[in-house]
């Protein structure tokens, strides 16, 4: 399908970027601001996968076709990237200075924490088809996706709000006695000690975020891993052997090993950014 | 007052203070909440001038100057910098900021960036200057405050005197016409007040207006023009160093003096 094509090229697009001003970042030993975000994908073990889906894509196989794992990855990875600048962009409006952005912001955040994430993924199945007519309706990984997308940001948006209060009030003051705007202050003093600050938070959200993908399989009839284990020992050669606990073990060792490299990855990153800084 | 104080300063540091003021403060009140921080400050900076404040604690000489470019908003009166009044306006608040150094008394160095970048930073992205041109100043600046070698490292790398050094010279990229001090050695060991002291001295050697506030008495003596007395949010007396520290004509400055001489 063309659409998921031109979401898979613009999470490229986005990953390129990222790795682009990595590699700047590196180069001038210092982080920037998008340098310091998820870091996991670009890891090679985390990375490589995604460049897998977009040459699967672009060899003309639908998303409908895949199935297992690697869809647990897709939501995974397009979900953290897309949530990412959400989330900050939430973060910076519930502290905004203007009441109406604050109130929108901060309105979208409880609503959507107040939410088990398994009914909006339910909701997400069921409540399109009300508005718009099948034949158009996006298919079950992107509207996956999408509430991933909001649902994490919204919580990331308070990480991120916590991470701005972590920073002295002396950093804004010594940023506005040298004539600096608020806009400046933020984007190159308080939101990167902010984000360094709130990586072990940030990654555990997308680690949990990642595991959450199992849901969508249940709520929103996807062939991911979990259903694809289960529909496994449900073969006429397996039934009744009570495979289901091989099985189910299995998926969890594929998900642990993902969760663990994640998060020695935000490790190796905290301890590469800690150079230098208390 | 204050103007017939100015001539006397004038005449008393030997004619090195020019009429024009830098800083002026007319009839300044600041409130927080029901405590009034600052009461009626009626106060003047002259070009080249160095005005030292002091006082005890919670008399207002933070929020004093801290008002100068509008970290603290005042409630009533006029501050006036370098031709520009302080207003709500945006615009002329930036402008002021421009023109105004601040050195704080935790240093608030950035501590995410080198200290070549914490030089450098507010060069470029408020004046606009290339990197290698900001670059360039803050190596000088660095050689300035005598620790050209500090350079990539990061501050938290570097001793609270570097540090506070490091601070001084990151105001100075802006190349201000008027530099606030608030208690530059309150937060460093004794062994390291003099370092910083020493920079500042040899700032208003070459003729760098300023306001410091501070309870360094000696440096008080040997460096101002002027030293102002505060208390409760009052100016109680303002001289020069010897007629406040010899000759203080207030009984608020007398046992303020006895205490802590």
């Amino acid at each position: 399908m063309a659409a998921d094509i031109a979401a898979l090229l613009l999470a490229f697009q986005v990953l390129g970027g990222v790795v682009v001003g990595r590699l700047v970042g590196l180069a001038r030993r210092k982080v920037s601001v998008l340098g310091a975000i998820p870091s996991i994908i670009w890891h090679p073990m985390l990375g490589s996968p995604a460049i897998a889906l977009v040459l699967v894509t672009l060899m003309e196989s639908t998303l409908e076709e895949w199935g297992g794992f690697l869809i647990n990855f897709y939501m995974a990875i397009i979900s953290i990237v897309l949530c990412f600048p959400l989330g900050v962009l939430l973060a910076l409006g519930r502290r905004s200075s203007f009441p109406i952005i604050r109130l929108v912001t901060t309105t979208y955040i409880e609503l959507i924490r107040g939410a088990p994430l398994f009914v909006l993924l339910l909701l997400a199945g069921v409540a399109l088809e009300f508005f718009i007519p099948p034949s158009i309706a996006p298919d079950a990984i992107f509207r996956g996706v999408t509430v991933f997308t909001l649902f994490t940001a919204a919580y990331l948006a308070e990480i991120v709000r916590g991470g701005l209060q972590s920073i002295p009030k002396g950093q804004t003051e010594a940023g506005k006695a040298l004539g600096l705007s608020t806009t400046k202050i933020t984007y190159l003093i308080t939101m990167p000690q902010a984000l360094r600050n709130v990586i072990p938070a940030q990654i555990g959200q997308f680690i949990s975020l990642f595991k959450d993908t199992t849901l969508a399989g249940a709520a929103l009839n996807i062939l991911d891993v979990l259903n694809v284990g289960t529909a496994i020992t449900k073969q006429q050669d397996f039934l009744g052997q009570g495979l289901i606990y091989e099985a189910l073990a299995f998926v969890a060792l594929l998900f642990w090993v993902g969760s663990y490299v994640m998060s020695r990855e935000s490790q190796r990153l905290e301890k590469r950014l800690g150079v230098g800084v208390r | 007052m204050s103007s017939e104080v100015f001539k006397d300063a004038t005449r008393m540091s030997g004619g090195r203070a020019s009429d024009e003021a830098i800083v002026a403060m007319e009839g300044v009140y600041k409130r927080f909440k029901d405590f009034e921080a600052l009461k009626n400050i009626n106060f003047q900076v002259g070009k080249q001038e160095v005005v030292v404040v002091i006082g005890p604690s919670g008399s207002g000489k933070s929020t004093l100057i801290r008002c100068i470019n509008r970290l603290e908003e005042h409630d009533d009166g006029r501050i006036i910098v370098d031709g520009t009044e302080l207003t709500t306006d945006v615009r002329n608040i930036q402008e002021i900021r421009k023109e105004t150094g601040m050195v704080f008394q935790s240093f608030n160095l950035f501590p995410h960036l080198t200290v070549l970048a914490n030089i450098a930073l507010a060069p470029r992205q408020v004046r606009g200057m290339p990197k290698s041109e900001a670059e360039a100043l803050a190596r000088e600046l660095l050689e300035r405050v005598k620790i050209p070698e500090q350079a990539d490292k990061f501050p938290a790398q570097l001793s609270g005197g570097q540090q506070q050094r490091v601070a001084i010279a990151r105001s100075l990229a802006m190349k201000p016409k008027v530099m606030l001090f608030d208690e530059p050695t309150s937060a460093l060991d004794p062994e390291m007040i003099n370092e910083v002291l020493d920079a500042i001295k040899q700032l208003a050697q070459e003729g760098m207006t300023m306001v410091v506030v501070t309870h360094e008495m000696g440096f008080a003596k040997e460096v101002a023009d002027r030293v102002v007395f505060m208390a409760d949010g009052e100016i109680v007396e303002v001289g020069t160093p010897s007629e406040i520290f010899d000759n203080p004509k207030e009984e608020r400055t007398q046992k303020f003096l006895a205490q802590i001489l």
